[in-house]
């Protein structure tokens, strides 16, 4: 559904070229749930911009159902990022004038059916009493469960997710990954550094200094505990 | 149920933010009308105290009274029918206006003369009587009676006042109910105690304005000078021209200070929701939506603070009128339709900076800066 073909996004860093992804190759098929570990600037944030259109590649191209991205308008890739994906991002960036319901819906054509489906999902998630509040009246975990639920309301054939744990402490980090693995029915593609948030993933990419290699589950939980030991 | 991102859902639930915009622009608004609505209350009393002028026309003989047998003669050459023509006497005394004392006169008529302009100006209910032949008195129209806060039986000229002078006291004798402005006594004492000893003619035609444009140019160069309504009129604009240049270019200064304000002001509000906006483009919104949406919010604020602004300006000029103005029969019109027309600019401007700022501000947004954090 996702195709990378020798994709790269370098920056100019005081005179000095860097690479954020270096000759990127990778196919994510649907309902693929993809995870991308790697430490801190290793560039996976931007391969996750890259395969959902929102930074354009330095060289090769990301294609969606067959389309590069670049031979679409910008109204084009906004369409897609709003009706075809969704996003959890590191932090829980919500509208803050908006409740929590209203934040969900926000990206709706047609208000009264995700109105009646935002209530569903967000009484579910354990938010029914709080949907009619505001950002500032929720707890990080909350907000990034309304997150969570903006970008999971009409099913969309892909979520991305950004360190979506990042800002939340252990428990709720656990939680607000585990309704995002279950609840979704496309594919999801989750950057971390964090492995133990991977264990439901079909495929683990590593990437470090913008090269992107193909790991596992238990690989990457080995290498990460070794980190942590030493 | 309205949508999250309708404009008008920030703009209610952000007042701290909508609030001081609206104010700024309506105090502008205000400012600028009740500017305009002052300084076109001068006009405006012009147009009022000597209305009556629409009823007739005069010729002076400049001080020459041989002049005045020719003057008729050449009178009586007009194409346009001539009513009536009226020898009268004048005698002045001054009327308060909002720029101070006006001159204004009082006409000396003999009865038959004074029936013909009552009847012709349609002042018919009189309360007190009508001047007697030769006697020291006059008759005054409601308009003066407030101004001047006269009453039957007051003296409207005296000996001891330099400014309404008459060798004896003239008091009033009966008031007319009327919008004109209009005074007159006896011809016969005004004739025997003020200055010009000679007579002035007033004309009434059939069609006043057409044998008052031709009366101008019949008369040009010769002794006899001619007073019409437009003329008055035409007088009144050349001598306001040089202020209502100078009330332009204030106002303009205005409308650049309060633009530059409110452009300020919007492109400090569009910093603080970077965010919103950075989030938004990213689940899929186009900064062309963004951008339109940032404009509709600004367009409602700006149109919406300037209709107030316009609201409040009629509302408080009304009150002025009201409770200063009428009282002293001073003149002010609460709806200005030039004093709003004069506050268009600030609206148009401010539209225009709010748009440039919104557009400089989109052109190279991107949303990846603000969801990492690099600007928030």
């Amino acid at each position: 559904m996702i195709e990378a073909r020798n994709v790269s996004l370098e920056y100019n860093d005081h005179g000095k070229i860097v690479y954020a992804c270096r000759d990127v190759n990778l196919r994510i098929a649907k309902g693929e749930f993809v995870g991308v570990l790697g430490p801190s600037g290793s560039g996976k944030s931007s391969l996750l911009y890259l395969l959902s259109g929102l930074k354009e590649p330095t060289a090769g191209s990301v294609l969606f159902e067959g389309k590069p991205y670049t031979h679409l308008s910008e109204r084009e890739r906004a369409e897609i990022r709003r009706k075809r994906f969704g996003f959890v991002f590191q932090y829980p960036y919500l509208v803050g004038f908006l409740t929590a319901l209203e934040n969900v819906i926000a990206g709706a054509e047609a208000l009264e059916p995700a109105r009646d489906r935002a209530e569903a999902l967000l009484s579910e998630m354990g938010l029914g009493e709080k949907m009619h509040r505001l950002p500032s009246e929720l707890s990080g975990g909350e907000r990034q469960r309304v997150c969570v639920a903006r970008a999971l309301l009409w099913d969309p054939d892909v979520v991305f997710a950004d360190e979506p744990t990042a800002s939340l402490d252990a428990a709720t980090g656990r939680e607000v990954v585990r309704q995002l693995v279950e609840r979704r029915r496309g594919a999801l593609v989750m950057v971390t550094h964090d492995p133990r948030i991977l264990g439901g993933a079909d495929r683990i990419l590593r990437i470090e200094g913008g090269l992107v290699t193909e790991t596992s589950v238990e690989v990457a939980e080995t290498a990460d505990s070794r980190v942590e030991e030493g | 149920m309205a949508h999250p991102l309708a404009p008008y859902i920030f703009l209610l639930r952000n007042p701290a933010r909508s609030v001081p915009i609206t104010i700024v622009i309506a105090l502008a608004v205000l400012l600028i009308c009740g500017i305009v609505a002052l300084v076109h209350s001068i006009p405006l009393s012009v147009r009022e105290i000597y209305g009556y002028s629409r009823n007739f026309s005069a010729a002076l003989p400049r001080s020459d009274p041989s002049y005045l047998p020719t003057l008729e003669a050449q009178l009586s050459e007009s194409p346009v029918p001539i009513e009536r023509v009226l020898k009268i006497r004048v005698a002045f005394f001054n009327v308060r206006s909002i720029v101070g004392k006006l001159p204004f006169v009082l006409h000396g008529l003999k009865p038959e003369d004074a029936a013909f302009l009552r009847q012709r100006m349609g002042l018919s209910q009189l309360t007190g009587r009508l001047p007697a032949v030769g006697a020291p008195e006059a008759v005054i129209t409601r308009p003066i009676a407030v101004n001047l806060g006269l009453d039957i039986g007051d003296e409207l000229l005296r000996p001891d006042d330099p400014q309404n002078y008459s060798p004896q006291p003239v008091r009033v004798v009966g008031i007319h109910e009327s919008d004109y402005w209009f005074a007159y006594g006896d011809y016969t004492y005004v004739a025997q105690n003020h200055f010009p000893p000679v007579d002035d003619l007033v004309i009434v035609a059939k069609d006043q304005p057409r044998f008052d444009r031709w009366a101008v140019e019949r008369f040009k160069g010769t002794k006899a000078r001619i007073l019409t309504h437009a003329e008055l009129l035409r007088e009144t604009d050349e001598s306001l021209a040089v202020l209502l240049q100078l009330l332009s270019v204030v106002i303009g200064m205005l409308v650049v200070v309060v633009t530059v304000m409110i452009g300020l002001f919007i492109n400090i509000y569009l910093s603080q929701r970077i965010t919103e906006f950075g989030l938004l483009q990213a689940i899929g919104f186009t900064r062309g939506f963004l951008a339109r949406r940032a404009g509709v919010e600004a367009s409602i604020i700006v149109i919406g603070a300037w209709l107030l602004g316009v609201l409040v300006s009629v509302g408080v000029l009304w009150i002025v009128k009201i409770t200063l103005m009428d009282p002293r029969a001073y003149f002010l019109d609460p709806l200005d339709w030039y004093g709003i027309a004069y506050t268009l600019p600030l609206p148009l401007a401010v539209l225009l900076a709010s748009f440039l700022t919104i557009r400089i501000r989109f052109a190279r947004f991107d949303p990846v800066e603000v969801i990492e954090r690099r600007i928030a």
